[in-house]
């Protein structure tokens, strides 16, 4: 019976059988597809088609960037009041010093722009974009250390377990490209070198499907994994084997019938797709020069900052929704001033080029983007403090984030902390609004993105969140 | 019942003469079908339910969905003082005697005012016209109620007599075969012998068949199956890829799994569990061991490394953390573990609150959490290697003689401060080397346990001192166990456990079938699925205790079925009746795991390494896998090391081996019984580019080149070696087609064929020829990327 079967598929030529054989096939691909590019959930028309988040990881100091704080200078070197900062709300690492003295800031503010928004002089070039940004002073976390503070931010919890903002948002905006992924992450490392480490986590897919994790753009080598045929092997024998192959798995699948082999032909056919545009997307030889330029020398070299924004904005172009950028390095608990500085100088340009970059190709207006860390920094200093140095510790109570582009109101601060900048003093940005607020304006309503795990339905924004009404255009 | 087999029958005994034809058939046959009243498509997506409305299969799942957020048994979050989750407050509205109450929650239900109607408009999912009707059905036809099916001892069913025109080889396939009957498929014929013989290789070993095994069993036949079966559950190779799993559950790994994610040396435990399925040590002394091996009369060494399994999670050393907030995430990791391993219960729900779903109560939570309180150990890890507390391993372990093998009295903790002159508060214990396992020992004076407000450390709630406790209300009290970690594994084995057996044997069924008969095998509480055959179910739980908690003979069982022998092959109405294999008309048919892809490659390339036991391998990783975005440095091992099997491969959880993460792998962050089967390009990518693969690839081609001439024998070895069978014509005239292409072009350009043959660090065939070679490399690179090579079929 079986042989029977297997003779007529072979040769029946352009029989029935080859024929319902070719349409299912394409079928099978096209619902291949499908099922790496769900039917988007979005609930409403949304202000963002795609999110770019320039995560700076360690915890950049508040008041030395953003929160400007003029009155600290006449409070330097007193004790900060314990009702002020209580003890147990403390790191250990900082928990046993003798004394928690104010450090104001060294650095000098400018105002810019038609809010005369104020900004740190060590970020001249995002000052001239200070009209198109939100900046949100008030924002808290509950975790005083990296590994939860930083799973907090982009998964929404501080233990870890949970999808990832970005598996949220590609289970809930579906592909837009067939030959990249539709979450990408990237990191770069500040030249003062150091940093605190990321995790797979970060941009894992939690208990989503894990086609929704996003993929690690690789900062040395070929950046996606594997992308390169071996050494010796030629694209068109690579294209002869795949011929091969795909001949053995319909042979195959006509005796078995097990759809999943029609899948797999059709994953193996997009691979080699995406091993012609990989190459593409990271040759920058094509960009205009003033464009690179805007970015500064970094670049042209992989790894860097720079070279990760502009390869944001190339990703985003090809249908990329999520483009998370992690940058190391803002963990200054000792010699902060020069630490900060050389941050500054690694990020703050390629920063403001992206933002110009995507307003001159019109992707800003639908295009969000993210900037900030994972908490802020003490306003005691930490070890050794003198008129040149100092450092500082973690410090959940409030820090500035800001945002930019698609459905935000550019030029707005938000919420106050108090004269210290230990606490939120006027409207406070808990995590979870931050999250249903940038759901929002992708179209999600974040109480109804949700999926069913253990028995529960679970959602970015656990049990709480307000979408910030005040941010939007 | 005859007359309604018909159509799907003919269907597949003649063949696919006329697709079209058949699918009209089928299609005509169930719309006669609905027309009769049995809401079939609904019914095949519901579990495959059949019949009348069921109240623990069909209904109960729909209440604890759609009501039980607010009528559940959570106390502080019940609305109108209504519940719906325990049989007796249900039965006061829903049955007949409810009266007025019954009326109020029928208009309720039915109401079309969004007022009104339950569920109320603004919850997040609609109940559909079907599910409402299902459970209107129920309370008009008397709301009969029952206790959650998994919370009832399984008591051993009646085999069902079934028609004796079926292949019966024993009680599974009875079982089976009475399911079968209401869903309009019937079993299939047995794979044919190859198929079969590297399917139970693979199911058994994690690898295919050596050469000559193949041959000699080849040659014996379908009725050496037994023989074949007996010999791979001896083979020392067994225990090995049984771990995998346990690994995976067990939340195994090799580092602490935050932050700067710390080394630790845990490898011990591994070996302890490789021995234990081995020896086929029992599954309740396997629970045992591992729960409270350290607190048996005479306990030894072996049974101390066993309780390895509640030190697996992970531990923070980030600077500038809180102990004792710490501390309280590892006590809950080890309840939420054994939970979901042992019990199939998500029990980590009720930390925060009052269970939504289940019976679990806050309380209850706690008085797990206390058995686990009490271990004498410090929140926060010291920075690389063991904490406390650890015990030190013999040089010959696992295999000690007499006198090793006894109890080890664990170093109390040591605790030291780093940098105390900057400030630093942070205490930090001992570290424990190289030569030690982190185990369980308890402290002599027990820490004194409390209800953690919300769950969290610094929210006890002093008025509710909490003892170690087996939840209240899943019944079975013994009240004479002893109040500890022994107390709860004599529980959790004891053969009135509702839980334990039915979601070990589903685990195993699952690993053999690619799917449990409970689907959720993480979850058998309200919110789970309902077994698909839960006679089955419940007579392999009860078998496998009476048997003495025998895995091997359990798993003997499974794979001696008549219905794991079916061939695999997905016929027009399996596609159409059941695409998921749920009713087990047909074999088995999946992707293979990540580590025994990976395997299964070093072997078909005579590259495998096979040294059991030992400290971790480093593997060949992608440059700069760990330098890139964290701060230590991959250093890949070279020789035998790099072709150990993929179970010893070094995990560090927050970056972990992203070939093994490509396939499905679990990541080892926490405990994970059932993972996913995806089918991407960056599978394609991995197995086309990845050294690995690629090196194996040519070693295989470089044993057919040595081992023969001429290009025909040559090919039909490759695939042989992968496939367990030998190419068609077609098949050879295809892959003759690969190696004309791949030579002309190494011939073309001799750089090429060294380029090709230098990947990977093994020695490369020399000589005449080697052009050749490489186009054989090509060859075998295509074999060990067909669908066939990469599926268990």
């Amino acid at each position: 019976m079986e042989s029977n079967r297997r003779h007529f598929f072979e040769s029946s030529g352009l029989g029935l059988g080859a024929m319902a054989f070719a349409s299912l096939l394409k079928s099978e691909a096209a619902s291949a597809q499908a099922s790496t590019s769900p039917r988007p959930l979005a609930h409403y028309a949304p202000k963002a088609k795609r999110l770019i988040y320039l995560f700076q990881s360690g915890g950049p100091p508040q008041m030395d960037l953003f929160d400007y704080k003029p009155g600290l200078q006449g409070l330097a070197g007193q004790e900060v009041p314990k009702s002020i900062y209580p003890d147990e709300r403390k790191t250990t690492m900082t928990s046993a010093q003798t004394a928690f003295p104010v450090v104001p800031s060294q650095f000098k503010f400018k105002r810019h722009g038609q809010s005369g928004m104020p900004i740190t002089e060590i970020m001249p070039w995002l000052g001239s974009c200070s009209d198109e940004i939100c900046l949100i002073k008030s924002l808290r976390t509950t975790a005083i250390n990296h590994d939860p503070a930083i799973t907090s931010m982009l998964t929404g919890a501080a233990i870890p377990g949970r999808p990832s903002m970005g598996a949220w948002l590609s289970y809930g905006l579906g592909a837009e490209s067939a030959n990249l992924p539709t979450f990408v992450a990237m990191s770069s490392r500040g030249t003062g070198g150091g940093g605190q480490p990321l995790y797979d986590r970060l941009w894992g897919s939690g208990f989503l499907p894990s086609v929704h994790q996003g993929v690690k753009f690789r900062n040395n080598g070929a950046p996606v994994l594997d992308i390169y045929d071996p050494n010796g092997v030629t694209t068109s024998m690579r294209r002869s084997m795949l011929d091969g192959l795909s001949s053995l798995n319909k042979k195959h699948f006509l005796r078995y019938g097990d759809p999943e082999i029609q899948t797999r032909i059709a994953q193996y056919e997009l691979a080699f797709r995406m091993q012609t545009s990989v190459p593409e997307l990271v040759d920058f030889q094509r960009e205009r020069a003033s464009v690179l330029d805007s970015y500064g020398p970094d670049v042209h070299k992989q790894g860097t900052y720079a070279h990760n924004c502009l390869m944001a904005r190339r990703l985003v172009e090809r249908g990329v929704r999520f483009v998370q950028l992690f940058h190391q390095g803002w963990d200054t608990h000792g010699d902060l001033p020069k630490r900060l500085r050389r941050q500054c100088q690694d990020t703050d340009r390629p920063t403001a080029a992206l933002l110009k970059d995507l307003k001159s190709l019109g992707l800003l207006d639908d295009t969000l983007v993210v900037w900030g860390g994972e908490f802020g920094r003490t306003v005691y200093g930490q070890g050794k403090i003198t008129s040149e140095t100092y450092g500082r510790d973690h410090h959940p109570s409030c820090f500035s984030v800001w945002l930019a582009g698609g459905g935000i109101r550019g030029g707005l601060v938000y919420g106050k902390t108090d004269d210290y900048s230990v606490n939120v003093a006027e409207n406070p940005v808990e995590i979870h609004d931050l999250h249903a607020t940038l759901l929002h304006l992708l179209g999600f309503d974040h109480e109804k993105l949700i999926y069913p795990f253990q028995g529960r339905d679970f959602r970015l924004t656990d049990v709480s969140g307000t979408v910030k009404h005040d941010w939007l255009t | 019942m005859t007359f309604f087999h018909r159509p799907l029958i003919g269907f597949l005994e003649r063949g696919f003469r006329s697709q079209v034809d058949d699918l009209f058939r089928a299609l005509r046959f169930m719309l006669a079908r609905w027309m009769h009243g049995l809401v079939f498509f609904w019914g095949l997506s519901q579990g495959l339910a059949a019949g009348p409305v069921h109240f623990t299969r069909d209904v109960r799942p729909l209440l604890s969905d759609f009501c039980f957020e607010c009528h559940g048994p959570d106390d502080r979050t019940r609305k109108a003082e209504l519940r719906l989750d325990s049989e007796t407050a249900l039965k006061k509205v829903a049955s007949p005697e409810a009266g007025r109450r019954r009326s109020i929650l029928l208009e309720r239900l039915l109401s079309d005012d969004p007022e009104e109607q339950m569920p109320p408009a603004s919850f997040r999912r609609k109940l559909s016209d079907e599910q409402r009707n299902q459970i209107v059905e129920w309370i008009e036809s008397g709301a009969e109620v029952s206790r959650h099916w998994a919370f009832d001892p399984p008591e051993r069913p009646e085999v069902p007599a079934v028609e004796t025109r079926f292949v019966v080889r024993n009680e599974i396939d009875a079982f089976v075969l009475d399911r079968l009957g209401e869903s309009g498929l019937e079993p299939s014929p047995e794979a044919d012998w190859e198929t079969l013989m590297r399917r139970v290789s693979l199911d058994l070993l994690g690898l295919p068949m050596e050469a000559e095994t193949w041959r000699r069993f080849k040659q014996l036949g379908p009725s050496s199956y037994a023989q074949l079966v007996d010999r791979l559950l001896d083979d020392p190779r067994f225990g090995e890829h049984q771990a995998y799993s346990w690994l995976e559950a067990s939340r195994y790994a090799d580092t602490d799994g935050y932050q700067n994610d710390r080394y630790r040396y845990q490898s011990a435990w591994r070996d302890w569990v490789i021995k234990a399925f081995n020896d086929n040590l029992p599954y309740d002394q396997f629970l045992i061991d591992q729960i409270a091996g350290d607190l048996l009369p005479g306990a030894t060494l072996t049974q101390q490394i066993a309780t390895g399994f509640s030190r697996n999670h992970r531990i923070n050393s980030e600077d500038g953390s809180i102990p004792a907030e710490w501390h309280v995430e590892n006590v809950a990791d080890r309840v939420d573990t054994v939970g979901t391993v042992f019990m199939g219960l998500t029990l980590g729900c009720a930390r925060c609150h009052d269970h939504k779903y289940d019976p679990i109560s806050q309380r209850d939570y706690f008085a797990l959490f206390a058995y686990f309180n009490s271990i004498a150990e410090w929140g926060v890890g010291p920075n690389n290697g063991n904490s406390p507390p650890f015990v030190r391993v013999p040089a010959s372990w696992p295999e000690l003689s007499p006198e090793e093998n006894h109890f080890s009295e664990p170093d109390p903790v040591k605790l030291t401060r780093a940098r105390k002159e900057a400030g630093n508060g942070l205490r930090r214990p001992q570290a424990g080397g190289t030569n030690t396992v982190m185990v369980l020992h308890e402290l002599a004076t027990p820490r004194e346990t409390y209800l953690l407000q919300r769950g969290q450390y610094d929210l006890p709630d002093k008025g509710q001192r909490i003892e170690p406790d087996t939840p209240v209300s899943l019944g079975l009290r013994l009240n004479d166990l002893p109040k500890n970690r022994l107390g709860l594994a004599q529980w959790l084995t004891h053969p009135e456990n509702p839980l334990t057996s039915r979601v070990a044997v589903n685990r195993f069924w699952q690993q053999i079938f690619g799917i449990g008969l409970v689907k959720t095998s993480e979850n058998f509480g309200a919110q789970g699925e309902y077994p698909v055959n839960p006679a089955l179910l419940d007579w392999l739980a009860v078998r496998f205790v009476e048997s003495g908690w025998n895995v091997k003979g359990l798993l003997r069982h499974l794979v001696m079925s008549a219905t794991y022998r079916q061939r695999s092959i997905m016929t027009a109405p399996h596609r159409l009746l059941d695409p998921e294999n749920r009713l087990l008309a047909r074999g088995a048919r999946y992707r293979l795991p990540a580590p025994v892809l990976r395997d299964q490659a070093l072997a078909v390339g005579g590259l495998l390494v096979d040294q059991r036991y030992g400290r971790s391998a480093k593997p060949y990783m992608p440059p700069k896998i760990w330098k890139a975005f964290s701060n230590n440095v991959y250093q890949r091992d070279t020789g035998a090391n790099l072709y150990r099997r993929s179970l010893y491969t070094y995990w560090r959880r927050t970056i972990p081996p992203p070939t093994m993460v490509n396939f499905n792998a679990a990541n080892r962050e926490v405990c994970s019984v059932r993972l996913e089967r995806t089918n991407t390009p960056l599978q394609a990518l991995t197995l086309m580019n990845n050294v690995t693969f690629v090196e194996a690839a040519r070693a295989l081609a470089a044993n057919a080149f040595l081992a023969h001439a001429d290009l025909e024998s040559q090919l039909r070895l490759m695939v042989s070696r992968c496939l367990g069978r030998f190419p068609d014509d077609a098949e050879l005239a295809i892959l003759k087609q690969v190696y004309g292409a791949a030579l002309m072009e190494f011939d073309d350009e001799p750089s090429r064929v060294e380029a090709l043959l230098r990947v990977g660090d093994s020695a490369s065939v020399g000589g005449e020829g080697r052009a050749k070679l490489a186009a054989l490399t090509m060859v075998a690179t295509t074999v060990m990327n067909m669908d066939e090579f990469i599926s268990k079929q």
